[in-house]
């Protein structure tokens, strides 16, 4: 059975890197020096939001001898979900204004 | 008799040294396309199951692309973690937690008997080394376990390494606290036995990569079940039971040389087991190619995914 858990802080920091520019296709070395993650951390995280429904992922072709590489953008599920997630944080803040843990 | 029971697993890690230099020349090259990164993140990618063989796909991918040996090396550890954790495990994840369940009840036993006979500072050292070694034998067995078609044998050979022994020691818990004196009985435990194991591993699996994965679970496991049950036998029997002439004159002298008796069966077992295990599995597996070959198959090629040694 799929369980939905809330997400982590560091899948809500790769959501929001991936949100920065939705339309466009990351590939995830870079995705990990973005958002500071090891790939230990990250490849984990991304199964996940792929689970979820919230990743689409594609191939870009192997140049040369170089190997195929794996790219990642957010879907039209994930793109609802970092929207959701910005908008709770965003009342949370308004409701309670000297709370700026947030922020930090 | 006993020197060379000694002797003999040296020289199979010697042969096993020999075996994994002369196995494949670019090994030690540290070459663009082969390089140690590379064969790391190949082998981590081999422990995911088949239904997440695209994330692997897209590590070797990643890998690929990623310059300079530092970044490399850092991207193939994460990879090593990220494979080792993620779900699902399939049917593996049952022996791991009998694994869990066996090493943490060992850990957490002489723990309890360090305390209850209060063994002193010297004993939680032993421990807190020991709970390292279980632990770095776990990651090890739960890697081999996920292995396509080496866990059911792998834990079959170590019950049948375990139940040997203990057929050749005696299953009471007064037997565990005597050593077998018997030179015979030695040989076949330390050396019969694991070998036909790893050989009879090769054999069933037809693959000599997957024979030797066979070979170290079933030796890990192996040793890591006589362990528990020598480590019990000394809760349950304590100070009383036989008389060992090495005990000391002490409640805790007693319950200590006990203790440390069972620890080093385990760190000599967990070194034996496997190595000689392993020679079983590539003296089958030599004299398999060489059968095939004879009869006019081809050579023995083990798939794709067994090509990275675990």
């Amino acid at each position: 059975m799929q369980r939905n858990r809330p997400p982590s802080a560091q899948a809500i920091s790769v959501l929001q890197a991936l949100a920065a520019d939705p339309a466009q296709w990351r590939y995830g070395y870079n995705l990990a020096a973005e958002v500071h993650l090891k790939s230990g951390s990250l490849y984990p995280i991304l199964v996940r939001l792929a689970d979820r429904g919230l990743l689409d992922t594609s191939w870009e072709p192997g140049q040369g001898s170089r190997p195929p590489r794996h790219l990642y953008r957010l879907s039209p599920a994930g793109r609802a979900f970092v929207a959701e997630l910005t908008a709770a944080s965003a009342d949370r803040t308004t409701r309670s204004p000297h709370n700026r843990w947030s922020e930090a | 008799m006993l020197g060379g029971l000694f002797f003999v697993p040296m020289l199979c890690l010697l042969g096993i040294l020999i075996a994994l230099y002369r196995r494949d020349p670019q090994r030690f090259l540290d070459g663009p396309a082969q390089d140690a990164p590379l064969r790391l993140t190949r082998w981590a990618t081999g422990l995911l199951t088949p239904e997440r063989a695209e994330w692997g796909q897209a590590m070797l991918g990643e890998i690929g692309h990623i310059e300079g040996r530092f970044r490399r090396m850092r991207f193939a550890a994460g990879c090593v973690g990220a494979a080792l954790v993620m779900p699902p495990w399939g049917r593996a994840v049952a022996g791991v937690w009998a694994m869990i369940v066996l090493a943490a009840g060992a850990i957490a036993l002489e723990g309890a008997m360090a305390v209850s006979y209060r063994l002193g500072g010297g004993e939680w050292i032993v421990t807190a080394i020991l709970a390292v070694l279980v632990a770095g034998v776990f990651l090890g067995a739960s890697a081999l376990v996920r292995r396509p078609g080496v866990a059911l044998p792998g834990l079959a050979g170590g019950l049948i390494i375990a139940v040997t022994w203990l057929i050749l020691h005696g299953f009471t818990f007064g037997d565990q606290l005597l050593p077998n004196t018997v030179p015979w009985h030695r040989l076949v435990q330390v050396i019969v036995v694991p070998f036909a194991v790893g050989a009879a591993g090769t054999a069933w699996s037809r693959d000599p990569v997957a024979g030797r994965r066979i070979a170290r679970l079933a030796g890990i496991t192996g040793s890591l079940g006589l362990y528990v049950y020598t480590t019990v036998a000394v809760a349950v029997i304590g100070g009383g039971g036989p008389f060992d002439q090495d005990g000391g004159g002490t409640l805790r002298g007693t319950i200590s040389d006990r203790l440390g008796n069972s620890t080093v069966l385990l760190a000599f077992t967990i070194l034996v087991f496997p190595t000689i295990g392993w020679a079983g599995a590539a003296v089958a597996g030599r004299l398999l190619r060489r059968g095939l070959a004879s009869a006019g198959t081809g050579p023995v090629t083990p798939n794709l995914e067994s090509q990275q040694e675990a």
